[in-house]
């Protein structure tokens, strides 16, 4: 069934594996991104992100498994196009500018390679540049720009071919917040101007989250989930996507007679699935601060911290510590400062929980 | 490993080719010899009978301890000159220290077959110094102590460069550290600044011995009237003189590559330990200490150094390329152009080995500098299967002294069976260069290639270049300065070599090493002395000049 639709994705995979030395590093990797979208490569440090950018770049060949960038299958059984075949864009962790050619001529490289003549070229560098706001450093050389600049010259560099697929390996963790946060702007900008197919790999899930038409979260190799951005904050898959995103904390609750219980406070009946064991998904939004003495969930301050729209309020829940579990704590939002030591009540708002069956064996 | 389904890069073939050709052949057929000793009839009966006879031979037991011998006085000798003033120089305010290290570079820049000539011309009966002070050291010159003492004035600087810039960075980044914790010069100089550059010291060190026991002119120009034979010169005799004995010298080859290759990895394995010179670029200026009332007598040390082991040297060859005749001595009315414009007029055939040495010295540093980079593209970039053969025979030259290459390349190359060689030709001469220099180059593009992050040149892949394309438009710019640096280097070995140029130089080409070795043999002495101190000219003033131009010029050791 997946053959049928594959001529009209730009970029898919089918059960990519990729091994070190007999070490899985990618295990089962299946991906499918239409034309024009962007698709997030999310996941912790090591997850294998840059080797699956890389798979598709053609800079690794994959174990099992196959590629096909717009119909055409560019890896697999007895297959492999080389990257300089494959006709990608790509914007490098390090951003690999080559030291000894100017801003104008890392950017001109990929069109002296398509064989373009040097009056088309030099004014698709000067569009390229001026696109990315780097007209007047064209002659520099590379090591004489900022960190922001480099970036800006790589990504000019990864469209200047006009590509319709290009790769970013997280292009903008090198870079202050503040500029952080402009770029992904511009980038989301740019991607959607051109009409690009991207991959975009970051570990920072706002990024991710605002360019993103789809988020595949990795995780030790595999892909945990893959959904849209929307579809990935209401029902993350699992426990460990949902703290990946930080969509709040994860408690783990037991079921008795009178109802649910957390560290052996009761909370009452939550509704939830009729399991003995389940974790739940308690985002800021479920939480409401109470008077303490009539309050389920009691605990005490740990940190306020300030954000655009208040604060952020991270709580240490109290009750007897499980053994080798984390200090259980929550985050609330509040519009008022709370003082580090204050106690508080919390109210759980049980529509608002999301809850996942637990497995007792499985250690979080 | 990822599947690689990818075809091997051109770059890699290409080296695996190269270095197959330069360096395995001749050592396989020196290999190939000593088991087989009648491989020179195309047979390979008999394996194993030659060992016996050569290894059970008492005189090589005496040649082997000599040679051992030789190299361990040398090292001693140039650790006692070079380590006092390499410590001078890096902590403390020397005055003129620029110009002692450019002093100091030119003895190594100068082959020690040419200063020994000057040194004859200077020490023998009514030499130079007879002249001048009445005296003579002819018993000194043509002894152990004499051969020594001429091959560390060559070799000290390579201890000398490494020790004080290791003692300068170590000093710098680390010394400082001590200090700032409370300890005392002396107690940072003995608790950090000295166990920290010990690696340093100990890896060249290993390099003079390996330098040492390799040499050839020194040994062979005053070793044979000492009665002192090393296992080079005895190698020499062995094929260039009736009766010729291939397995033998071929069993000798492989004593030398054994003690040189031993050398060689212990040098490796001191630097892979702990090496904390190759962890920064250049040492820190920091506040060196005054000499105070020392001053006088450093820059006396430091000026009899320089004068001994370049001054002197130099104005010998110089007073003998100008003298009309040898025994008219050191008088106004002896002294005219006459050598250099006999070497000029090209009536002794110098031009023609000037030019033969120069072209061969230019292709041996474009060969080594194109095999050298692909290679080390090899080894350090690609993850090509079998790439380690291709480490290994990278190195494998690092432990093949000239007389041991030049004698695989007759072995292998004067093969009955063989319907094309170049044996013969002066394309032997080229092979034989460029396998004794390759290190050079590897070493240099090596080292680059570490720098170079491996994304640069995924980047050029994905923007459309092919593997060729990606070498040249983008690692070969990168590695280019290093490399030309290497490459000025084999050019200026290549063109004055000894030991391999007077084993394999086909007849009636003679090279510029040759030539003079030849005048001295003649007793054109004046011609000899002309053509070498034009050769230290070309070969010691360019390089350096360019060098210095593109501001590396410490680079070189
Ligand atoms: N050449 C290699 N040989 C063996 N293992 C490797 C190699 N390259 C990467 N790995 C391993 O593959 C795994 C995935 O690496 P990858 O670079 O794809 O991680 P990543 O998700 O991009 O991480 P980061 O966010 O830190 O960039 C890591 O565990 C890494 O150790
Ligand atoms: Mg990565």
């Amino acid at each position: 069934m997946r053959g049928e639709w594959n001529s009209e994705q730009a970029i898919s995979a089918q059960n990519l594996t990729l091994s070190y030395s007999g070490i899985q590093i990618l295990r089962g990797i299946d991906v499918a991104l239409p034309a024009g979208q962007t698709l997030a490569l999310l996941g912790p440090s090591g997850c294998g992100k840059t080797t699956l950018l890389r798979l598709v770049a053609g800079l690794l060949a994959p174990t099992t498994g196959d590629i096909s960038i717009n119909g055409q299958m560019v890896a697999g059984p007895g297959v492999f196009v080389p990257p300089e075949k494959r006709q990608l864009g790509m914007v490098f962790q390090d951003y690999a500018l080559w030291p000894h050619l100017t801003v104008a001529g890392n950017v001109a490289f990929p069109l002296e390679m398509a064989g373009i003549g040097r009056a088309e070229r030099e004014a698709r560098v000067t569009a390229a540049l001026d696109r990315v706001g780097l007209g007047a450093m064209a002659a520099r050389s590379p090591a004489a720009l900022s960190g922001g600049q480099q970036q800006r010259v790589a990504i000019a560099r990864a469209i200047v071919g006009e590509p319709r697929i290009v790769l970013f390996d997280e292009p903008l963790s090198n870079l202050d917040r503040e500029l952080r946060e402009t770029m992904v702007a511009e980038l989301g900008a740019l991607i959607r101007g051109l009409g690009l197919t991207a991959i975009y790999v970051t570990h920072d899930q706002s990024e991710a989250l605002t360019l993103a038409d789809q988020v595949a979260v990795m995780e030790a190799g595999q892909i945990a989930q893959l959904a849209t951005p929307e579809h990935l904050v209401e029902q993350p898959a699992s426990p460990k996507v949902a703290e990946f995103l930080r969509l709040g904390a994860i408690l783990r609750l037991v079921r008795d007679a009178q109802g649910w219980s957390c560290a052996g406070r009761a909370l009452g009946p939550l509704g939830g699935p009729e399991v003995a064991l389940a974790d739940v998904l308690v985002t800021p939004r479920a939480l409401r601060v109470t008077e303490i003495g009539q309050a389920a969930l009691t605990g005490e301050v740990l940190a306020a911290q300030f954000r655009d729209t208040g604060y952020t309020v991270t709580v240490r829940l109290d009750g007897a510590a499980e053994p080798g579990r984390a200090i259980r704590t929550v985050q609330i939002s509040s519009d008022t400062r709370m003082r580090t030591g204050e106690r508080i009540g919390l109210q759980i708002l049980p529509e608002r929980l999301r809850w996942f069956p637990a497995r007792a064996d499985v250690p979080m | 490993m990822a599947r690689s389904v990818e075809t091997v890069s051109p770059s890699v073939i290409i080296a695996a080719v190269g270095l197959g050709l330069v360096v395995a052949v001749p050592f396989l057929f020196i290999v190939l010899q000593a088991i087989f000793p009648e491989l020179g009839r195309g047979s390979l009966t008999a394996p194993f009978s030659a060992f016996a006879g050569a290894l059970g031979d008492a005189k090589l037991i005496g040649m082997t301890g000599n040679t051992l011998l030789l190299g361990v006085l040398v090292v001693v000798l140039s650790a006692l000159i070079a380590i006092p003033l390499a410590v001078a120089r890096a902590l403390f305010r020397v005055p003129g220290a620029i110009v002692w290290d450019v002093l100091f570079l030119i003895p190594f820049m100068i082959p020690p077959y040419i200063a020994v000539l000057g040194w004859i011309m200077t020490l023998q009966p009514r030499g130079y110094l007879e002249q001048l002070a009445g005296f003579n050291l002819t018993g000194f010159l043509f002894s152990v102590p004499g051969i020594v003492f001429i091959m560390t004035l060559n070799s000290f600087p390579v201890v000398y460069f490494a020790v004080s810039r290791t003692l300068e960075t170590v000093g710098s980044r680390y010394a400082d550290v001590a200090r700032v914790f409370g300890a005392s010069p002396m107690r940072a100089f003995w608790r950090v600044t000295l166990p920290l550059s010990t690696p340093g010291l100990a890896a060249s060190l290993l390099l003079v011995f390996a330098m040492a026991i390799e040499e050839y002119g020194t040994p062979a120009a005053l070793g044979s009237r000492a009665g002192f034979d090393v296992l080079v010169t005895a190698i020499d005799l062995r094929v260039s003189d009736w009766p010729i004995d291939l397995p033998g010298a071929a069993i000798l080859s492989l004593v030398l590559v054994a003690l040189s290759f031993g050398a060689f990895m212990l040098q490796r394995w001191v630097l892979s330990r702990r090496s904390y010179e190759a962890t920064t670029g250049k040492p820190q200026g920091t506040a060196k200490r005054d000499l105070g009332p020392w001053k006088w007598p450093v820059l006396l040390t430091f000026g009899l150094v320089a004068f001994v082991a370049t001054g002197l040297p130099l104005l010998a060859i110089l007073a003998g390329a100008l003298s009309r005749t040898i025994s008219g001595g050191l008088v106004w009315s002896n002294l005219g152009p006459d050598n250099f414009a006999a070497i000029l007029g090209d009536t002794t055939g110098a031009l023609r080995a000037l030019g033969t040495s120069l072209s061969l010295g230019v292709a041996a540093a474009l060969v080594t500098g194109l095999l050298g980079a692909l290679s080390a593209y090899a080894v350090v970039k690609s993850r090509a299967r079998g790439r380690g053969v291709l480490d290994v025979l990278t190195i494998l030259p690092n432990a093949l002294p000239g007389i041991v290459v030049a004698v695989g390349l007759i072995l292998a190359w004067n093969q009955p069976w063989l319907p094309v060689t170049p044996y013969n030709t002066a394309l032997i001469l080229l092979l034989a260069y460029c396998c004794i220099l390759l290190p050079q180059p590897v070493r240099y593009a090596t080292a680059a290639f570490h720098q170079i992050g491996d994304n640069l040149e995924a980047a050029a892949r994905v923007f459309g270049a092919s593997p060729l394309t990606a070498f040249r438009r983008i690692l070969l710019p990168l590695i280019a300065p290093s490399l030309l640096a290497a490459m000025l280097l084999v050019f200026a070995v290549a063109t004055r070599e000894l030991v391999a140029s007077v084993v394999v130089a086909p007849v009636g080409v003679s090279t510029i090493s040759t030539y003079i070795w030849r005048q001295f043999e003649q007793g054109s002495v004046g011609l000899g002395m002309a053509m070498a101190f034009l050769t230290i000219l070309i070969t010691t003033a360019l390089p350096l000049i360019v060098l210095s131009l593109m501001g590396r010029r410490g680079s070189l050791l």
